[in-house]
Parts: structure tokens; sequence; C-alpha cells
């Protein structure tokens, strides 16, 4: 092979690894696999390089566990932790999809608009390269099925972070602006779960300085998300996502706040399309997860909206109103 | 397949690679194009990535790469003719799914499992269960709320895939009360929010209406073909008549108007505040700005734009105590 004459790609590098470690049953120490796989072993010559090419490897192998490759690391007995001797392999049987798994033209076609939900940012990326491992089955698409496909965004640049956070079991820190304020506060957190309800992403974490779990608008995360260093306190169960949805329904039913509006203005219509609303004596109930997100939508239709109850959020919209004239007295 | 517009990385390009290896080896023979048409791709990337597929390999137990343990292909048939057929494969396994991947195609699963026609069609238990059976781990905790449809999405549905006219009572962003005919082109939802796109007769045009400012829909009969020009969007674009209007906000609200901001404009910091432009269509348009940031806002100029946010906060105070 000419390997040591020509530049290999980052792809062809991480293809070889894999194909390798399956390859091998006891699985390959660092050294064996640095010394002979393709796009390591050209540069394992150089000792100078040693250093550079070991960190490369460490990157690889996320690479790798982040697309869903199994890669184990086995400690050599009587030598637990010793990074020289630990042996890596991809048992074929964790890495392989399960024989009797088959998607008919239909599912697939079902996926493909489930796909289409994402049209950009990380859970975009996610899909596309989960479809592409889906065509590796062979099926092809029955179009008839798509029809019109309802897309989320996930613009929020806390989304990517916290995604791999939660992947990677990190503790993460961020500045979060509360609901209602305008100063931000530093939260550190493990994040357990992501989840998009009333058109918001929200994270639904372990607050580790209060120890308790919170539930924070990615909106509202208002600097960058970094790991802190140390890892997650608290990691998600089996069913953390679906009973984060739970918990969010169930607040969106029991809050419930009473409106007056305007008879045909917008704040009318709006309020009426708004999922939920119902026509009572004394004006329209509609329903929220959190009365300061409310309170900043309803202050938004100015003069054609009275807020009557609860009194909180009365207080809050009038504040809001108050906060805008002082400002300009 | 629609084409991919996105840049792949290292990471996709090996998704790629370990999805292609079974699938060309299960078609036992196949065209470059018919396999680059599979997976959404062009012949030249295809053939690309068949040689370095043909190149690669596993090291023997010696170390080095033989012919034993490379993938092998037929290269008369693939440079005469164009054609894969594989020799030779140490590997042709299917690769599971990360828990990543499984978690944005079972959240997208959720999202859309809600449409009627789609229940009848497939078993969306079943077909979740089968993605996380076939994840690597445990699927990410991701979920959504199934997009729920009212009345008025039901019939715009409708309309969009029957080709009917619709007549829409609708209230604009400027709180003006009108009624249009519209032969609809596509409803689209985006986070919670729907969107008709249409040709609106009243005003001959393209225009696109939001579902939450509809009050009412009434489907009036057969819609005409109409040859709409692209990139005509006035909803989601800033027109050059947008006034300017310089705010002051708290340094950390600033990513809650970034929508109003463009790309490129300055930000002046001073203290706690931040000093930014915005660009509105209208007057009308400060007040919802001023909520976003729960009333923590200062026009500073033009003059004009400073007495009408005071104005609309002095008027909803007064309304509000009637």
């Amino acid at each position: 092979m000419s390997a040591s004459s020509r530049r290999i790609p980052v792809e062809e590098r991480l293809f070889s690894l894999v194909l390798a470690l399956l390859a091998s049953e006891q699985g390959l120490t660092k050294a064996e696999i640095l010394s002979t796989v393709t796009g390591y072993s050209s540069r394992y010559g150089n000792a100078s390089d040693r250093a550079n090419l070991e960190r490369q490897f460490e990157r690889d192998k996320e690479e790798l566990r982040d697309l869903g490759v199994p890669l184990e690391t086995v400690d050599a007995v009587g030598a637990e932790g010793d990074t020289k001797l630990q042996r890596y392999r991809i048992p074929p049987s964790r890495y392989q999809l399960p024989e009797d798994i088959e998607f008919s033209t239909e599912e697939f076609a079902m996926l493909t608009l489930a796909a289409q939900v994402w049209r950009e940012g990380s859970l975009s990326t996610d899909s596309r390269r989960a479809l592409t491992k889906l065509q590796s089955l062979g099926v092809h698409i029955d179009d008839s099925v798509i029809g019109f496909a309802p897309s989320i965004r996930t613009r929020d640049a806390a989304h990517e972070p916290l995604t791999t956070a939660i992947d990677r079991g990190q503790q993460v820190r961020f500045a979060y602006l509360k609901p209602g304020q305008t100063v931000a506060e530093q939260r550190t957190v493990s994040p357990l779960s992501l989840v998009f309800h009333e058109g918001r992403w929200h994270l639904h974490a372990h607050d580790d300085v209060v120890d308790a779990r919170r539930t924070f608008l990615l909106r509202r995360i208002v600097g960058p998300v970094s790991p802190s260093g140390s890892p997650a306190t608290t990691r998600p169960e089996p069913d953390e996502s679906a009973r984060a949805l739970d918990e969010l329904d169930a607040l969106w039913r029991s809050t419930v706040a009473t409106v007056r509006v305007r008879p045909g203005s917008e704040a009318d219509i709006v309020m009426r399309n708004r999922p939920g609303t119902e026509d009572v004596a004394e004006g329209l109930n509609v329903h929220a997860t959190d009365l300061d997100i409310l309170a900043d939508e309803l202050a938004a239709f100015g003069a054609d909206i009275q807020v009557l109850a609860p009194d909180s959020l009365r207080e809050g919209v009038v504040a809001r109103w108050q906060r805008v004239v002082s400002a300009h007295g | 397949m629609a084409k991919r517009t996105v840049p792949l990385t290292a990471p996709d390009k090996l998704g790629f690679l370990l999805a292609l290896v079974p699938y060309l080896i299960d078609q036992v023979r196949v065209t470059v194009t018919e396999a680059a048409d599979h997976f959404g791709t062009s012949p030249d990337e295809m053939r690309k990535a068949v040689m370095l597929i043909a190149m690669s390999g596993t090291p023997g137990a010696d170390g080095t790469y033989t012919h034993e343990t490379l993938f092998d292909i037929d290269w008369d048939d693939f440079d005469e003719r164009d054609m894969i057929r594989f020799r030779a494969a140490p590997m042709d396994d299917k690769p599971r799914f990360s828990s990543r991947e499984a978690a944005a195609l079972l959240a997208g699963l959720q999202r859309v499992a809600a449409r009627p026609e789609f229940a009848a069609r497939v078993d969306i238990v079943a077909l979740m269960a089968k993605l996380a059976r076939g994840s690597t781990g445990e699927p990410a905790p991701l979920a959504v709320r199934a997009a729920e449809l009212a009345d008025i999405q039901a019939t715009l549905v409708d309309a969009v895939s029957t080709a009917r006219r619709v007549r829409i009572d609708y209230v604009t962003t400027r709180g003006e009360r009108t009624v249009r005919d519209v032969d609809p082109m596509s409803f689209e939802g985006v986070d919670d929010a729907w969107y008709l796109r249409g040709w609106c007769l009243t005003r001959d045009a393209e225009r696109t209406f939001l579902l939450d400012r509809m009050a009412s829909v009434e489907v009036l009969g057969a819609a005409e073909q109409h040859d709409a020009p692209l990139g005509t969007d006035d909803l989601f674009q800033g027109a050059e008549t947008d006034e300017r209007v310089t705010l002051a906000v708290p340094v950390a609200a600033l990513p809650l108007i970034a929508d109003y901001r463009g790309a490129g404009d300055p930000v002046r910091i001073e203290g706690e505040r931040a000093v930014v432009t915005v660009r509105i269509a209208h007057a009308g348009i400060l007040g919802r700005i001023a909520a976003r940031v729960a009333g923590a806002v200062e026009a500073i100029e033009p003059k004009s734009a400073r007495d009408a946010l005071a104005a609309w906060a002095r008027d909803a105070l007064e309304a509000h105590d009637r």
C-alpha cells in the first residue's frame, strides 16, 4: 500500500478503525491500533508526533461513539485501568442491527416524514444519519404518503451542546434569564431530557446547586452551555422525556387565566385560536404552562386585552406596561 | 429524496460508508447510478466511495494489510460498465442507530403520528419499538407533543390537497381586519405556528397567512393555477420600507429580540444596558418587542417611535383600569 505517500481522509481513517476493531475478537491495544491501522500507521514511526497521534485517537473514539458505534474498552486481567494494556473492540452483536428488524415501504415513508420534522440543527443531522443507515436495508420510498409535514426548528444555540452533554453524561453550566426577570443567573445542572411543548423547547434537569429538578426554557439560556468538567450527578431514567412531557401537560391543563379581549381584535382572534381556550361568562379562559411567559404574551396585545385572573398574572402584565411608561417618562 | 444541501462532515461520510457496504453486498451487482440514487448522492460521490471501500480492509494477524483482508471489487466491471460488484468483503454488517439518531426519528414520529391517515396505514407503536430495539443504547431522552389539528387546520389541509379556493377572515399584524380569497399552495407547520401560503386574489400576489390570525375559513370552489414567482415572501423578509429604531434593553435580554435585528447590526453595551437597532414594519411592532423583554425597554430614537411606544403602554394601562 502507498499509505505513507498520500494524505488519508478522516472518514477513511475512521472506516479503517471500525473495520479493524470489528474484525478483532480479543480487541487491539492502542499501540497495535496506532502502528497498524490505515490513517494512523503512517504517522506512528514519527516519535515527535506520537502525542498528537494519541490525541487524534481519543477524538476518533468519541466520534465513533457519537455515531452509535459500540466501542468497548477491556482491561487486561490484573492490570485494571492500565491504558497501555487495555484492548479496544467493537462486538459485532452490538454493532449489527438485529437480523429480524425490517421496515416496510410504508414504515420507511413514515420514518422519512418523521425525519423531515427536523429541518435544521443537530436533530436534522441525527435524523439524516439515521435515514442513511435505514437505506442500508435497501428499502425504496413510497412517495404517496407524503402530503404536508409539520416541522420543528431547533434554532436555540443551547440545543446541540445539551444533547451532547446528555449523551455523554456531563454536568453543564449556563446563564439563564428567568421569565419575568431582566438579570441572568448562572446555573449548574445535570441535563436529563429535552422536551418540545407549546411551541418551545424545554430542558428538564437536576439543578445541582439547589439539589432539585428544574425545567428551563432553551430560549432563555442566554449564554453558552459549557461542560463543568464533572460528570452528571443524575442520569435520565428510561421514561425521562415522556414523564417530563406529561408533567408539562398536567401543568398546562391546571394553569388557567381569565382574560377579556376587545371583540374582533387581533387579541380576540389569536386567543380563540390558542389550543384549549374556552368561552366563560367573564371572557375567555386560556391555558399556559408558565404565568410569566403568558404575561409576556398577553402584554403584547396592549389596550386590546384585560387580565382578570389570577392576580399575580394581572399584576405581572400591568408591571410590564408600567415599566415601559416609566422608561419613557 | 431531497437533495443534500448541508456540507457533509467526516462522521456523516463514515455513516454513509458503513451503510453503503451492506447495501452493495445485498444488491450483489448494481449500477453506480442506481446506488447513487438510492442514497441521494451523485454518481461521482458514489464512485469515490466505492474506490475508498475497495482500498480498505483489516490488518491481518501480522498487522499488515494483504489481499486476503481487503475488500475486493470487480474492477473491469466497475471501470468499463460502471457496475459495482464485490468479490470479497471482510465486513457486511448493517449498523444500528445511535441513541441520538433513534431519538430524532422517535420524536419526529411523535409529532406526525397524530395524523389519522398515517395511523391507519402504519402501526406506530410497533414501529417505535423496532427503532428503540435497533439502537446501540437507550434512545436519547427527547420528546415532543403531537401536533394538534383544530377544525380550521383540517379544512386547510383538505383545501390544499383537493385544490379548493378559500375565503379567510384575517387580522393583519397591523391589527386590521380583512377578508381575502386565496388559492392555496401549501400549508406548513413550523414549531406550533401554521402558515397558509397561496395566491391572494384580493391582492393578486403570493401571500402567506398565519393560522393564528384567521377568524374563520370558508371553502369556495375549485382553485385556479397561478404562476407564482419564487422567493417573494413578504411575511418573513424585512422590506426596504422597514423603519430603523434604536432601543435599549437589558444585556441579558438581547437574545430574546434577535429576530428583529439585522445579522451584522452593531450593539453598544452601556453597563447593564445594550443599545441596538431593530427593523420594524410599523410602530405596532414596538409593543410586541417590549412584551418579549418583560417591559424592560426604552425606545431612544426616532422620537416618533419613542412617543408611539410610550403611548402604547399608557393606552394599555388606561384600558386595563376601565
